[in-house]
């Protein structure tokens, strides 16, 4: 008991963590090693030994593969985009106007579709947006597009399943922060002489910004390794980074270029993240040290 | 003269009745306090003041101007909320600069404005501090100047003090009436704390449970001469006792049963002094002079027994049983560190008090 009493206290907070951390590290930190090894180290018969060699990594920068990795990204980018402008209004109509009575069954009715499979969802499109699905016959007695247009397999319909499944992760994180967003705030802001519009722009969007971030990361990093919705909704016109690699692991077997490309792929969003919270450092330093030269300065300087 | 005024305003929730038919007038320039106990309606009728909630019916003026409808982002009536309500992602100097950001004021105005506003409050040197790293008086300090800085005509403060601890509340209690004497803005500030409204205010109104104003006057008026029970336990501690009126030839008495006859005063005669009504006494503990042994020149006396001490330091509290089983509060000055008599529990001890120092109160 007494064991039990000291594990649980405040203390060691670090032994409740153990179990977690133990199965991250033996089957995601030692995989993605070895991964990782295998993309630099190559077996070569003739002297019998390994050598150290970037030539996978060369390879996928010179092949098409690169522009790729490129267009998922591109594609991440946009659904992350896309998911936030429609996210957003949404949350926002949830957590500050909407009726109390219905929002947990607002709430509940949004989270629901991501309770059934992915391929679920992405296959009841399939057939919304197929040649004699309900919304190609409705849009062609409309005749808002010709009989022989298809809204299946192109872009705007990968992208239309990569928005909507992805959606509610958006949607949850930017609720939870203006949900609890102190109001009093909202009341101070407009106390001080803002309209709606001020208050939004100056106290609610910038601290429901943490919310927003954890929507973007939450929807970013798996629809740039999706592979499923635009091999279903997009036919075989466009290639991402997502099927490559399942192309490189499972069919051509070529392992090691497929674990260069991703790390590639791995290393990018982190790269651009990190170049981005260099640029805000280094603005918000400048900025900072602007401001006290110029309060420092003689008082006659500014007033 | 410029004044706020209330006119029979009228204000519910969800069908619950805070505000009913309420008029209140408050002079400009002044240090206004209004007390109430929780839940009587004062922060309502500041949210009114400022805007964020709006009338069922009645009107509200600004000097001349009918402000009843004026949205709140252009009422030159600012409020300090109770906990601050500091923007959280802005330093200490933008959020100072708020509403000069959004009058779209020059970078070097807001400055210099924002600066002077910071000195004012003593905090210069915190500008570029965010609020969580300031202690609450400093917070409190923030939140002073980001409302005065605009120069409103009118000031609303909403138990802004509750949460500090007494000795820094009673230092900002100083600063507070010393900045609204520099300014001349009106301030409002509703307090449930009645320490709080006699020290700062130059007139204060006492609301009671039912949303409505029992008494209107500076604080040693309401303190002296309280015009009902309400405001009489409310406003520091009193004895009430009850008892019936006589008036012969001018002079009043009051028959207390089982105490005899007091012979009281009162400045003012109201309608409902009438002899032989029923009616309610307020002395104050510290007007009763408590000695074991007798002394002369009192128009009252009584005698009792001491059940129950409270040091406080500056002054001694005792609990005396009268003969009638009444309990009399007695609040005695510890004026002498030998004092010649000292008083214990179950000890007889005689008490006095003037006729001049009793209020009568409506039954």
């Amino acid at each position: 008991m007494r064991l039990l009493n000291r594990i649980f206290s405040e203390e060691y907070p670090f032994v409740l963590s153990c179990p977690a951390l133990l199965w991250q590290f033996v089957f995601l930190y030692i995989p993605f090693a070895i991964l990782a090894i295998h993309s630099i180290v190559d077996y070569i018969p003739e002297i019998q030994s390994y050598v150290l060699t970037s030539v996978y990594y060369v390879q996928i920068f010179n092949s098409l593969y690169f522009k790729v990795i490129l267009r998922s990204f591109f594609l991440a980018v946009l659904t992350a985009f896309i998911c936030f402008l429609i996210a957003y209004p949404v949350a926002y109509y949830l957590a500050m106007r909407g009726p109390k009575k219905y929002k947990t069954f607002l709430l509940f009715s949004l989270i629901l579709p991501s309770w059934t499979s992915l391929i679920v969802q992405v296959y009841a499109w399939f057939f919304l947006l197929e040649k004699n699905g309900f919304v190609s016959r409705t849009l062609q007695a409309l005749k808002i597009i010709s009989p022989s247009f298809h809204l299946l397999n192109n872009y705007f319909s990968i992208l239309l399943g990569m928005v909507s499944c992805y959606l509610p992760f958006m949607i949850l994180p930017i609720y939870a922060v203006l949900e609890k967003m102190d109001k009093r705030l909202l009341e101070a802001s407009a106390d001080l002489g803002a309209d709606k519009y001020e208050t939004f722009k100056r106290i609610v969007f910038p601290l429901s910004l943490p919310g927003v971030y954890a929507g973007v990361l939450l929807v970013f990093i798996p629809s740039f390794g999706e592979f499923a919705i635009p091999t279903l909704l997009g036919g075989s016109k466009y290639i991402f980074w997502g099927n490559v690699i399942v192309d490189k692991f499972l069919r051509s077997r070529d392992w090691r270029s497929g674990a260069a490309l991703v790390i590639i792929g791995i290393m990018l969003p982190i790269f651009i993240m990190l170049v981005g919270y260099l640029v805000s450092k280094i603005r918000t330093a400048y900025q900072r040290a602007a401001y006290q030269q110029k309060t420092n300065g003689p008082k006659d300087y500014w007033t | 003269m410029k004044f706020i005024r209330l006119e029979k305003v009228s204000k519910s929730y969800d069908g619950e009745v805070i505000l009913d038919n309420l008029s209140l007038e408050i002079n400009t320039g002044q240090f206004f306090a209004l007390l109430g106990p929780s839940g009587c309606g004062k922060t309502t009728i500041l949210r009114l003041l400022a805007g964020l909630e709006s009338v069922d019916s009645g009107k509200i003026y600004l000097g001349d101007e009918d402000i009843t409808n004026v949205p709140i982002y252009q009422r030159k009536i600012k409020t300090v909320f109770q906990q601050y309500a500091l923007f959280p992602h802005l330093t200490v100097f933008d959020n100072v600069a708020y509403s000069l950001r959004i009058k779209k004021l020059s970078r070097d105005m807001i400055k210099s404005k924002v600066l002077d506003a910071l000195k004012m409050v003593r905090l210069s040197g915190f500008d570029m501090k965010y609020p969580r790293n300031l202690s609450g008086g400093q917070q409190q300090r923030v939140a002073l100047a980001r409302a005065l800085i605009s120069q409103p005509e009118v000031l609303l403060l909403d138990e802004p003090l509750a949460a500090l601890d007494l000795k820094l509340k009673e230092d900002m209690l100083i600063e507070l009436s010393e900045l609204q004497d520099k300014l001349q803005t009106t301030f409002v500030y509703v307090t449930h704390d009645q320490f709080e409204a006699l020290t700062v205010s130059q007139r204060m109104a006492i609301m009671n449970e039912q949303g409505d104003i029992e008494q209107m006057g500076t604080p040693k008026e309401i303190y002296e001469f309280p015009v009902s029970r309400f405001v009489a336990n409310f406003v520091g501690s009193t004895n009430i006792i009850e008892g019936k009126l006589h008036i012969a030839q001018n002079s009043y008495n009051v028959e207390v049963e089982g105490l005899g006859l007091f012979s009281v005063y009162t400045p003012v005669e109201k309608f409902w002094m009438i002899p032989g009504c029923r009616l309610f006494i307020s002395i104050r503990p510290e007007k009763i002079l408590i000695s074991k042994k007798p002394k002369e020149g009192f128009a009252n006396h009584l005698m009792g027994r001491v059940v129950d001490i409270i040091y406080y330091g500056r002054s001694t509290q005792y609990r005396v049983r009268l003969k009638n089983g009444q309990f009399l509060l007695v609040f005695e000055q510890n004026e002498e560190h030998f004092p010649q008599e000292s008083i214990d529990f179950d000890e007889d001890v005689h008490l006095y008090f003037q006729k001049e120092n009793v209020v009568l109160l409506e039954h």
